[in-house]
């Protein structure tokens, strides 16, 4: 008996997570695009919302639009400068918007080769574009391995729908 | 990773079989602290909330005169020089929060949040709002009407008097640092300063701002928590009165 109540429950919280969505179009008709945030395919996710494009020996890093949306305005990034490292899930800058600090863990271990130097005059380069313009270092990944044990784009996608149902 | 979904899924679970999951939130109540003391104390905290040897903790306390900045570190916005500031009997903190300058000093409230963002399921923006929304709330127990700033004027006005502000840092989730509610400190500190790099705007308090009597300032403090616990759907309080807790793995 507990069995199926589990299994039936399990099945109602994946219709739950759209229901809290749908509940949440109704409150607020701006929320109609936001709650289904835009998640690129080719690309491999932290669940800490920082996402990664990996093109030969180069890593292009930043974070999504599920968390610039959950931000807000960006204006002020953070970053570190060229040559230093970094260590997957290490902090390697910020973002502040409304008066919040916000660190920006890196999916991957690597030499930074490349900041983005935009980002300075034009912070909210993150928010109108988070994987194009707004990407923030460039990486020489140390351990191609890593990459395998991030979410692709379907587990993301999914990992953000929880998050915001789970409250 | 596979080890948080899994507890994720558990609680969506018992959340929709309706086993209300209690929410709990350690408060400490600690008095006047000096501001370097009680960012260590935070930084421990954090620590401990990340790796979860604690639940969500909330610091209640009151600074001695205290000038801080933030990541931006807009000390231009400091309009005396330095080394008078001892003058004055205040000092000056670089901080890691967002926000520009802000002055914090006795009978102005504070509360630092050390909560956990990811397992509340909302991010930096919901979360500022919601502290606006405690001070607002605080506020209007005492008949004062309150909103929040505009875009880029974070913080709670009364009309154009600023009498909240807020300053917060987010790492791996967890928050630190918090909210200032102007119960009636000494406003001529506020001279010093350009208050959050907001010129020509007034900075208030709610003694300036109500007639009403004022209880004393530990219930006020004690209201503000309860204001908190309520926005943020906190259902078990647990207070502890413990100072020596501040020094406590400090040393």
């Amino acid at each position: 008996m507990a069995l199926r109540l589990w299994a039936s429950s399990t099945a109602n919280v994946l219709k739950l997570s759209s229901a809290a969505c749908r509940t949440h179009h109704l409150s607020s008709p701006f929320s109609l695009s936001r709650c289904f945030s835009t998640v690129l395919d080719g690309l491999k996710y932290a669940n800490s919302h920082e996402w990664v494009k990996h093109e030969g020996s180069v890593a292009t890093i930043g974070i999504t639009d599920h968390a610039q949306d959950h931000l807000g305005e960006v204006v002020f990034v953070d970053l570190p400068e060229p040559g230093g490292s970094v260590k997957q899930g290490g902090s390697f800058g910020a973002v502040e918007s409304v008066k919040a600090t916000s660190d920006v863990n890196s999916p991957i271990s690597g030499e930074i080769i490349e900041v983005n130097a935009s980002l300075k005059e034009t912070p909210g380069l993150i928010n109108s574009s988070p994987y194009e313009g707004g990407w923030m270092i460039k990486v020489k990944p140390n351990s191609p391995a890593e990459l395998d044990s991030l979410l692709g784009p379907k587990e993301y996608t999914k990992f953000c729908q929880e998050e915001d149902a789970a409250h | 990773m596979t080890l948080r979904y899994t507890y994720d899924l558990n609680y969506l679970i018992f959340k929709h079989m309706g086993m209300r999951v209690l929410r709990s939130l350690e408060v400490l109540k600690l008095g006047v602290v000096n501001y370097l003391d009680a960012l260590k104390l935070q930084e421990k905290l954090v620590l401990d909330r990340k790796s979860h040897r604690i639940c969500d903790t909330l610091l209640s306390l009151q600074h001695p005169p205290t000038y801080t900045v933030g990541k931006r570190q807009t000390v231009h916005n400091l309009l005396i020089p330095q080394s008078e500031l001892e003058q004055i009997g205040a000092e000056l903190h670089y901080t890691q929060r967002g926000g520009d300058i802000t002055f914090h000093g006795p009978h102005q409230a504070i509360l630092y949040p050390i909560i956990s963002l990811r397992d509340m399921g909302i991010g930096a923006r919901s979360y500022v709002e919601k502290m606006e929304l405690t001070m607002i709330e605080m506020a209007a127990q005492y008949g004062v009407k309150a909103c929040p700033g505009l875009a880029g004027e974070t913080g709670v006005w009364v009309g154009e008097r600023k009498i909240g502000a807020i300053g917060v840092r987010i790492s791996n989730g967890i928050t630190s640092h918090g909210l200032a509610f102007n119960i009636d400190p000494d406003l001529s500190y506020f001279r010093h300063i350009v208050p959050c790099g907001i010129a020509d705007k007034e900075v208030t308090s709610l003694r300036r701002e109500t007639d009403s009597v004022l209880p004393p300032e530990e219930i006020m403090q004690e209201q503000l928590v309860s204001c908190f616990a309520r926005i943020f759907g906190y259902d078990n309080l647990i207070w502890k009165e413990d100072a020596s807790v501040v020094t406590d793995g400090t040393e």
